[in-house]
């Protein structure tokens, strides 16, 4: 349970006070918050740090830690698809205070968005007190650790090509059972993320998909996600190719 | 630690804790619009702006918000204001309980500030964080829209009444679908119905001002001086005896009043089903019993002087369980050798309670096996209906406390305060006498509010500890620990003749009702009733076993085993006329009830005081009007389109039509019970009292505009108090489809007494017989336009000349429950490579006699059709193998969003029913019965998929699917 809020006003101030075990990092909250359980005893707001900014250069979108998902949602210089994964992610009341960087850090293994950053080779910028690092994404979703006593400040995409997406759930805004989303890149590759066909979203390959392992729920059997990771590739291929979005 | 907050454009200093939500804080410095839906913020019941952004205020905390300007509904209006978006939401009929109403309209102030001219699809991503369980968002939307014009001064759409030419029997022109507004209400005319001022109007709701304002008006904003907080700690166990019980920590901790669990209270035993005296058996629950029957039964109670110290102290109690087998499955706990769910020596009215079978019902009319020896052909088919929650975003609370005459008082969301009083005094040891119930308004309850849940343990803590004592149950409670629907095992046979005509129907249920029988007779008493009365048929059977399980309690839920009963009569008729080459409606059209059907099931399976020499029979059916109207509104000729079914442009879709009929009751028959009180006040107003509860439907208004009717004046003048133990009349309570009828009944004869009171004084002044007076527009009138006002009578009766109250009360017992009828339609959407069903269009034509309200009676149908959406598409409850819930939140389970809704479509078919006040019938369940078989069918339309059982996830579609 949350004993102690702090919100410092310097990345330095928020380091040191991440130093304490028994702290952690508040982002928008939405997912800690409603943890009363698993919430850390200390947390420290990085609300003030003046990491919400979304600057684009063309070819690299920097998203600021603390920008919202909706934020992200409205740069009209970023991928359509990963605003469209954005707007997916969340309803608004939690888009509106949900952050990019509370989303890498509290890491749902179903979300979209995660999947959408991935796709779009997100390297995310970790500042400690000894140095700043960069870190790819999917490094991370494999080990969360590497966020330990860090601090996210941004994330840095790639804008570069065309991207496409089908899932298959419940109904229509539902978090989907199975979500494919695909890349072409200008040099004509094509790259795929899936949702619930592993613990993370992750990077599937096209022609492996008979080894993924998903695990399963009520919503859908690992044979099931399965089927689906491959009925959800072959149409994002074909979107790509056909050069629709 | 201290914050300040800005609210509403004002500081305020808090002292709050570094974990205290920002909904906590809110609601403590008063503002109490701000409501309770969850702890994970996915509700949006407590929605606030923050720098002019929607956010949930349940998952931000206090402290985060510090430094920003928050926006509460408190700060749109002052008294007697109303901001346009609040106007527009009652204009509109958007809102029903209101519970999440601030939220949504701070929604759309978000959004209207931002993009004053949003479309649709906009105004629905503005919603899509608010969960609605009530209204289908049809109406919330348009109010949006609708505001949303009027700010930019345009003149908003139309939402009055249209009148849409009949169809059956007219071959001439007919109504233009064209321009008609989504929220438009659509009614059909009837024939012979008597003009009325007030009644079949869409007046503004009574309660509206209040519920859009967001005015404290809830159980969860009633603040008692020295309040307790009760915490319940809940069985982790499907099966388990509790060995020992060890509560010494947790009495020790500070701040701990009392613990109580089945060492310390009184065993005594009860049936928790909100019904009438005597409730049904089995009596097989104690308020704390030695043994845990599902996960989520209570253990024990802490009350505290926090909610944080009394979850402490749960913490802190020691129990040792002996685990025991656990059996989940309706058809395996009924098998020799399962676990025994009740083998305590005090359990009373099972049937078998070693066989965990709590009742065997069985009804027949003539021999099914003369009538399936006759049938050219018989048909046998077995369906699973599976387990959902009613999921009001307004969890069960209640609150108890002495007042000052030493009596318990209690408020609580309940549907049944009467109920609650009667069933809980022998629990607490206290005459009635002694305990008052008070019902506020209520945040949706659904049928599960048709329970006593919570009061015995507030009122066993409140007695413990001498003071008030409050307990809400969270989400994950709500869900794991409250009520659902049944789940069934449902196998119908039924013999057709050469002609399509039906030779005998049976139908053989095995019910599951968790661990506790509470409505377990009764729902599937509804079942078989509602399996067996829509369609004529010279022999029917009934026979429906009610087993025991370790399931969390099945209770009642709208639709009470009607959903379940007409899913899987709808199926089979369906599958039949498919197997007969028959038209699907015309198979039905042969067989289904009419004016002047004996309905003989019901004369076997009531469950009240009906005198058993006289057949009921049906009085009024819209039925063929209702199939016409629905039938053109979805276009069911596209069914024979190939070109629609097959779109060439996207290979992988099939789409398909579908439809079900639906017949229901209307209260039940020789027991239910309303009545209602109405006197005058010295300007010419009404105080209304009725013991009736409106849970949001609108019934509060329903009752004022009878009785407004009757003594002509206008709803405005009714002033509606419901319901108090203490202040009004008795009342079965708002469950059965029953409010409109049987409470409206007794609101009707109320008001017709009172009528004789004003005419007799009338007359007496404007001196003239009594028998030429009429009552409208707040006066009595003589011939030749002569008048004299309510206000002039009532000072002249209260204050002048033979002094006397004008007040009546009346009561109603309805000996029969007419039908209403109705068709649904579902357009949906398969793709067949993965299973998943898109529902595009719910067109659901209605006969419920007149419409009182027809903006309500709309918001019925739209919300009700989608709620029933959840139990066919995309709600179940799940569990893991030791029968733990594992998707105790909003999202795994499943709720439909603003921003992914199908079209909705209500079309009210009048009819004059004899029987009903004004010509009315029920209205509030039968869009529960429809929906799922409706999808179903449609998907068999598509794809030709003939699925069993409930609800069409997308890898059960698919695997049906693979077998085609």
């Amino acid at each position: 349970m949350i004993r102690t809020y702090v919100r410092p006003n310097t990345l330095a101030e928020a380091l040191d006070l991440l130093a304490d075990p028994d702290a952690g990092v508040l982002a928008g909250g939405t997912d800690l918050n409603g943890d009363a359980v698993g919430a850390p005893s200390v947390v420290v707001d990085l609300q003030s740090l003046g990491l919400d900014a979304i600057v684009s250069d063309g070819a690299l979108l920097r998203i600021g830690a603390t920008a919202t998902i909706q934020a992200l949602a409205d740069v009209e210089s970023g991928p359509p698809l990963l605003r469209d994964l954005a707007v997916r992610e969340a309803p608004n009341t939690i888009r509106n205070a949900a952050t990019v960087g509370g989303t890498i850090g509290s890491s749902d293994p179903e979300s979209e968005l995660l999947a959408g950053l991935l796709l779009f080779d997100a390297a995310v910028t970790l500042a400690g007190t000894e140095a700043t690092t960069d870190v790819a994404l999917g490094d991370i979703l494999d080990d969360p650790e590497l966020l330990a006593e860090s601090i996210i400040t941004h994330v840095t995409v790639s804008t570069d090509g065309t991207g496409a997406s089908e899932r298959t759930g419940r109904t229509p805004k539902d978090r989907p059972i199975v979500m494919v989303a695909g890349r072409m890149t200008t040099d004509g590759s094509i790259h795929l993320v899936a949702t619930g066909v592993a613990a993370n979203p992750t990077r599937i390959d096209a022609d492996a998909l008979d080894e993924l392992d998903p695990p399963g729920d009520f919503r859908g059997s690992p044979e099931y996600r399965t089927h689906l990771a491959e009925v959800l590739t072959k149409r994002v291929i074909g979107r790509l190719e056909g050069g629709r979005t | 630690m201290n914050i300040s907050l800005t609210i509403n454009g004002r500081e305020h200093d808090i002292s709050c804790e570094p974990h205290d939500s920002l909904r906590k804080v809110l609601r403590g410095a008063g503002f109490y619009s701000v409501r309770y839906g969850s702890d994970t913020g996915e509700t949006g019941a407590a929605a606030v702006l923050v720098d002019g952004d929607l956010m949930s205020a349940d998952v931000m905390l206090a402290a985060q918000a510090q430094g920003h300007a928050i926006e509460t509904i408190e700060g749109m209006s002052r008294p007697g204001e109303l901001h346009p978006i609040q106007q527009a939401f009652i204009d509109t009929g958007a809102i029903q309980s209101g519970y999440s109403t601030p939220a949504t309209v701070l929604a759309a102030k978000a959004l209207i500030e931002q993009n004053p001219d949003p479309t649709e699809t906009e105004v629905r991503d503005a919603l899509s964080g608010i969960l609605d369980r009530e209204t289908g968002y049809l109406r919330p939307v348009h109010a949006v829209l609708r505001a949303a014009a009027a700010m930019r001064g345009e003149t908003p759409e139309s939402i009055d009444v249209v009148l849409l030419d009949p169809l059956v029997g007219n071959d001439g022109v007919h109504t233009d679908r064209e321009g008609i507004t989504a929220i438009a209400p659509r009614v059909v005319p009837g024939v012979d119905i008597p003009e009325t001022r007030v009644v079949g109007k869409p007046e503004t709701k009574v309660d509206a001002i209040k519920l859009a304002k967001g005015n404290p008006a809830f159980t969860d904003d009633v603040d008692v001086h020295g309040m307790l907080y009760a915490k319940v700690l809940y069985s982790p166990h499907a099966h388990a005896r509790i060995v020992s019980i060890d509560d010494s920590k947790a009495r020790a901790l500070p701040g701990v009043h009392a613990v109580l669990h089945h060492e310390n209270v009184p065993r005594v035993r009860y049936a928790s089903g909100g019904q009438s005296y005597p409730n049904p058996l089995p009596y097989d629950q104690v308020s704390f019993d030695d043994k845990v029957r599902f996960v989520g039964d209570r253990v024990a109670a802490v009350a505290a002087d926090t909610e944080e110290i009394a979850l402490a102290a749960l913490d802190l109690i020691d129990v040792e369980y002996e685990v025991l087998p656990a059996v989940f499955d309706e058809n395996e706990a009924i098998l020799d050798g399962a676990p025994v769910i009740h083998d305590e020596p005090d359990m009373e009215g099972a049937h078998d309670a070693s066989h965990n079978i709590v009742h065997h019902l069985t009804a027949d009319t003539e021999s099914v096996e003369t009538g399936f020896a006759a049938a050219d052909r018989v048909f046998e088919q077995t369906m699973r209906v599976h387990q959902v929650h009613a999921a009001p975003i307004e969890p069960h609370i209640a609150i108890a406390a002495w007042d000052s005459d030493e009596r318990l008082v209690i408020t609580s969301s309940t549907q049944v305060p009467f109920h609650v009083r009667r069933m809980l005094a022998p629990l607490i040891g206290l005459p009635a006498k002694r305990i008052r119930i008070i019902k506020p308004r209520i945040g949706g309850g659904f049928g599960v509010k048709q329970e006593m849940l919570v009061e015995d343990i507030v009122a066993h803590l409140t007695i413990a500890t001498g003071r008030p004592v409050r307990l809400e149950l969270t989400r994950e409670e709500e869900f794991e620990s409250s009520r659902t629907r049944h789940p069934q095992t449902v196998t119908f046979k039924t013999g057709v003749d050469t002609d399509g005509k039906l030779t005998a129907q049976e139908m053989r249920i095995v019910a599951n009702t968790g661990p506790y029988g509470t409505h377990g007779l009764t729902v599937q008493m509804v079942s078989g009733l509602r399996g067996l009365s829509s369609y004529n048929c010279p022999a029917k059977r009934f026979d429906c076993k009610v087993a025991y399980t370790n399931l969390p309690v099945p209770g009642a839920y709208r639709g009470y085993g009607a959903p379940q009963a007409i899913y899987a009569l709808e199926v089979h008729m369906e599958d039949i006329a498919h197997e007969l080459g028959m038209d699907p409606i015309e198979f039905r059209r042969l067989n289904w009830t009419g004016v002047g059907d004996p309905l003989d099931i019901a004369q076997q399976l009531g469950e009240g005081d009906q005198d058993a020499d006289v057949m009921p029979l049906v009085t009024s059916s819209g039925l063929e009007e209702a199939v016409a109207q629905g039938a053109r509104a979805i276009e069911w000729d596209r069914r024979n389109d190939p070109e629609w079914k097959q779109p060439s442009d996207r290979p992988h879709i099939r789409r398909g039509l579908g439809f079900a009929m639906m017949m229901h009751g209307t209260a039940i028959p020789g027991l239910d019970m309303g009545g209602a009180s109405l006197k005058i006040n010295d300007d010419g107003s009404f105080n209304l009292l009725v013991g009736a509860t409106d849970l949001g439907t609108g019934s509060d208004t329903v009752l004022a505009q009878i009785a407004a009717e009757v003594v002509g004046v206008g709803t405005d003048d009714i002033i509606v108090y419901a319901s108090d133990t203490d202040m009004t009349p008795f009342d079965t309570g708002a469950y059965a489809s029953s409010t409109t009828y049987i409470s409206g009944m007794a609101t009707k004869r109320a008001a017709e007494q009172v009528r004789e009171q004003i005419v007799a004084r009338a007359a007496l002044l404007l001196e003239t017989d009594q028998s030429s007076i009429d009552l409208h527009d707040s006066a009595a009138w003589a011939p030749g336009g002569r008048s004299v006002s309510h206000e002039t009578i009532a000072l002249s009766t209260l204050h002048q000349a033979g002094q006397h109250q004008i007040m009546a009360t009346a009561s109603y017992v309805s000996p029969e429950s007419p039908p209403p009828y109705a068709a649904q339609f579902a357009e949906v959407e398969v793709d067949v490579d993965t299973g998943q069903v898109t529902v595009n269009s719910l067109t659901m034509a209605v006969d419920c006699g007149v419409p009182i309200n027809p903006v309500t009676a709309a918001g019925q149908v739209e919300g009700g059709m989608v709620q029933a959406l959840g139990y066919g598409h995309c709600e179940e409850m799940a569990y893991d193998e030791d029968g733990r819930l594992v998707n105790r939140t909003f999202g795994p389970y499943k709720i439909y969003r603003a921003d992914e809704m199908p079209e909705l479509e209500a079309i009210l078919v009048q009819t004059m029913e004899p029987s009903g006040p004004f010509g009315a019938k029920a209205i509030a369940e039968i869009p529960k019965d429809g929906v799922a078989p409706a999808i179903r069918n449609a998907i068999a339309d598509a794809t030709g998929a003939r699925i069993a059982d409930i609800p069409f996830t997308p890898e059960r579609v698919w695997r049906a699917l693979q077998d085609v």
